[in-house]
């Protein structure tokens, strides 16, 4: 019998919907599998299917894994279905099918000796990783109307990991953080909540006015950051180690 | 003479930031504080680092002096009143509006204020209680705040700052009594002990009543810290690492943090000029040190004694104990205490953690303990896996060491193991002035 793929989209839901339809397949005792879009890696002895995506299906296995593995098996899911690497979704779909053998499901992510689950901790952290760096690493300016405006250029989908932290730090602010590899926004306005847009118009960046202070201030930061070197300890190895090259071009003080 | 112009901002934030940097601690850690839906600004548990500089250190507080004029004479300070240096202060408004703008734009996480003194200590902590007040108050920030106590300070500004602040700390500057007198004439010790312990008894209480209301005020909830400077007095590092015991178990403070001496100023009672820049060696091994006592379950005595009173070199202090502790050894990963894994070479306390999870669910080999974390190539000397050593080795100091070193680790700058056996250096030569005794009679208040 050919094993069933479905394909999906590289999106939260894409991925939980394929992995629905797969997972019905699996019950039919049939073989099945998810190919996210961008791969196009075509296997012998395969059906490649496309995907009906929803938000009822995305929903329903949310739900299931909430409910089986728990709360902290899902946030390690969810994280690495952000990730850039495009086998995650046979990864995410291994992890889900190793712990339905295990007697206490919510244990799965102890078990690091199953190559699915180490690979999906692996994913997992590195999106992690990413996103606490960039919390970090943002630099926002402000834009000639008051907005807060900020681009990234992350490896992998971090928006949604970050635009709480930022929520709630700016309550007051109207801010935007753009994800230039992904054509995707994150907008918050004042007093409200945040929402992720994602760019169907061609967002030309150079349309941009900033405001007039902002270039005092920017200075201001690049001077302060040259002057609490201290010389006589120079490390740039070490400084390199703690905030790599390829975070720098988005920096104002690096810029 | 004394001629006064305007200066810009962008002048006063240079001088006050240069004045600044020898100013060792900047985190932002140790308060969780969420948004309270109005203002700006939060705290994260664990700290945010938001950029590094040239040196590799972390920028992540808006670190500036309020003023740098000072009516102190320390000989180690660029600051110092002998010194012919531009002075200038920053107003209240200044230093919140910097610290607002860089905020907002996820810059900093927030804003390190210390201060040169300023006709009094009183005078100055005024100036700094206006500022911190303004700041929580009139512009609603929410983020970290980090002050410096003046030494001499009286109780009443102390308090009032702590109240508003998320973290201060007075700096010891040196390790012992004599040095300080020797090269900070108008601190003493007292000075700095006494506001110490007010801020440790403060916080205290405010935990107490804590308990009692929800919504007590928080007093300096992320704890206090200090820092000395090494390398200007001929202290041992035995002698520092017994000053820094006193004051995690005295004085219940959350750091203590190390700060390799540069030479800024020529003096007659600063060590000479020798070329080498600051013991930057010294300071990483002094730091690791302070680990093993803070999670580690190691005492100061362990690490190092009297006849033996500065760092091994090439080793770190743990390794070093571990080779003149060999009876300890070899341990049983299956068996052993969460004490003594935490003393084996390679064995982190996170990776001692997960070990003590692991065994409960089956026995681990090397290889599970590859994929725990842990650095077997240092560890395999000191470990049996269900009796077993990972290769035939002997349990031999000279053995062991050979072969630590023959790791390929990068070894600190300026050091070749090349032909050498670990024993034969040592960081200073110079080691027995004072001794312990008088580490102890000055941290006595």
């Amino acid at each position: 019998m050919l094993k069933k793929v479905y394909r999906c989209s590289d999106t939260v839901t894409g991925i939980f919907s394929g992995i629905h339809d797969a997972w019905l397949t699996k019950n039919r005792k049939e073989e099945a599998g998810i190919q996210i879009a961008g791969d196009d890696e075509v296997t012998l002895f395969c059906e490649y299917l496309d995907t009906e995506e929803s938000n009822k299906k995305a929903l329903a296995v949310e739900g299931m894994i909430k409910r089986y593995l728990g709360y902290a098996a899902y946030h390690d899911i969810y994280q690495a279905c952000l990730s850039f690497d495009l086998k995650k979704g046979e990864t995410i779909l291994g992890t889900i099918a190793a712990a339905k053998e295990l007697t206490d499901s919510k244990k799965i992510m102890d078990h690091l000796s199953n190559p699915y689950v180490h690979t999906l901790f692996y994913l997992s952290r590195n999106v992690g990783g990413e996103a606490h760096n960039l919390t970090e690493f943002i630099r926002f300016g402000e834009l000639a109307n008051g907005v807060l405006y900020a681009k990234i250029t992350p490896k992998n989908q971090v928006l949604s990991c970050i635009a709480p932290h930022f929520a709630d730090r700016f309550p007051e602010e109207n801010f935007m953080i753009y994800d230039k590899t992904h054509k995707m926004f994150v907008v918050k306005e004042a007093k409200k909540q945040w929402v992720l847009v994602q760019d169907e118009f061609g967002f030309a960046e150079a349309t941009l006015e900033y405001s007039a202070e902002e270039q005092v201030y920017s200075a201001l930061w690049k001077d302060f950051v040259s002057s609490i070197a201290i010389k006589e300890r120079e490390n740039r190895r070490c400084q390199m180690q703690h905030l790599p090259l390829w975070y720098r071009g988005n920096m104002t003080e690096f810029c | 003479m004394r001629i006064q112009e305007e200066m810009s901002l962008n002048d006063k934030l240079n001088i006050l930031t240069d004045a600044a940097k020898y100013d060792v601690a900047c985190t932002s850690s140790g308060v969780e504080r969420r948004n309270n839906g109005t203002g700006m600004g939060n705290t994260k548990v664990a700290g945010l680092c938001h950029s590094f500089s040239s040196d590799g250190r972390c920028i992540s507080l808006l670190k500036i002096l309020f003023t740098n004029e000072c009516v102190y004479d320390c000989k180690y300070c660029l600051n110092r009143r002998s010194n012919d240096v531009k002075r200038t202060s920053f107003t209240p408004d200044e230093v919140c509006r910097l610290t607002m703008e860089f905020y907002r734009r996820n810059y900093i996480e927030g804003l390190f204020l210390s201060s040169g003194v300023m006709r009094s200590p009183d005078y100055t902590m005024e100036l700094i209680y206006a500022t911190i007040y303004k700041l929580r108050n009139e512009h609603n920030f929410q983020g970290y705040i980090h002050v410096k106590g003046i030494p001499g300070a009286s109780k009443e500004w102390i308090t009032r700052i702590g109240f508003l602040v998320d973290r201060m700390s007075i700096n010891l500057e040196l390790p012992t009594a004599t040095s300080l007198k020797l090269l900070a004439p108008h601190k003493t010790r007292e000075a700095i002990l006494k506001p110490m312990r007010l801020i440790q008894n403060k916080s205290l209480e405010s935990k107490q009543e804590l308990i009692t209301y929800r919504n007590a005020p928080q007093f300096v909830p992320g704890g206090q810290s200090t820092q000395m400077i090494i390398g200007a007095t001929p202290e041992s590092d035995h002698q520092i690492l017994q000053v820094t015991e006193s004051l995690y178990q005295k004085f219940q403070l959350k750091r203590v943090f190390y700060s390799a001496f540069v030479h800024v100023n020529e003096d007659k009672n600063l060590p000479a000029r020798t070329g080498e820049g600051p013991p930057l060696l010294r300071e990483h091994r002094l730091y690791q040190a302070d680990w093993l006592l803070r999670y580690y379950q190691f005492k100061a005595s362990e690490i190092l004694s009297e006849e033996e009173p500065n760092f091994n070199v090439l080793f770190d202090p743990k390794c070093n104990w571990a080779l003149k502790n060999l009876g300890h050894f070899p341990v049983e990963i299956n068996s052993a205490s969460y004490h003594m894994l935490l003393r084996v070479p390679g064995i982190g306390y996170t990776s001692a953690t997960r070990i003590v999870k692991a065994r409960r669910l089956g026995t681990l080999d090397f290889n599970d303990l590859k994929k725990i974390g842990i650095v077997l190539k240092r560890a395999l000397y000191f470990i049996t896996c269900n009796g077993k050593m990972m290769y035939p080795t002997k349990i031999d100091e000279d053995y062991i060491s050979r072969n630590l070193l023959n790791t390929k680790e990068r070894l600190p700058a300026g050091i070749s193991a090349d032909g050498m056996t670990y024993r034969q250096m040592s960081l200073f030569d110079d080691v027995n002035f004072g001794g312990i005794a008088d580490v102890k009679k000055s941290l006595s208040l």
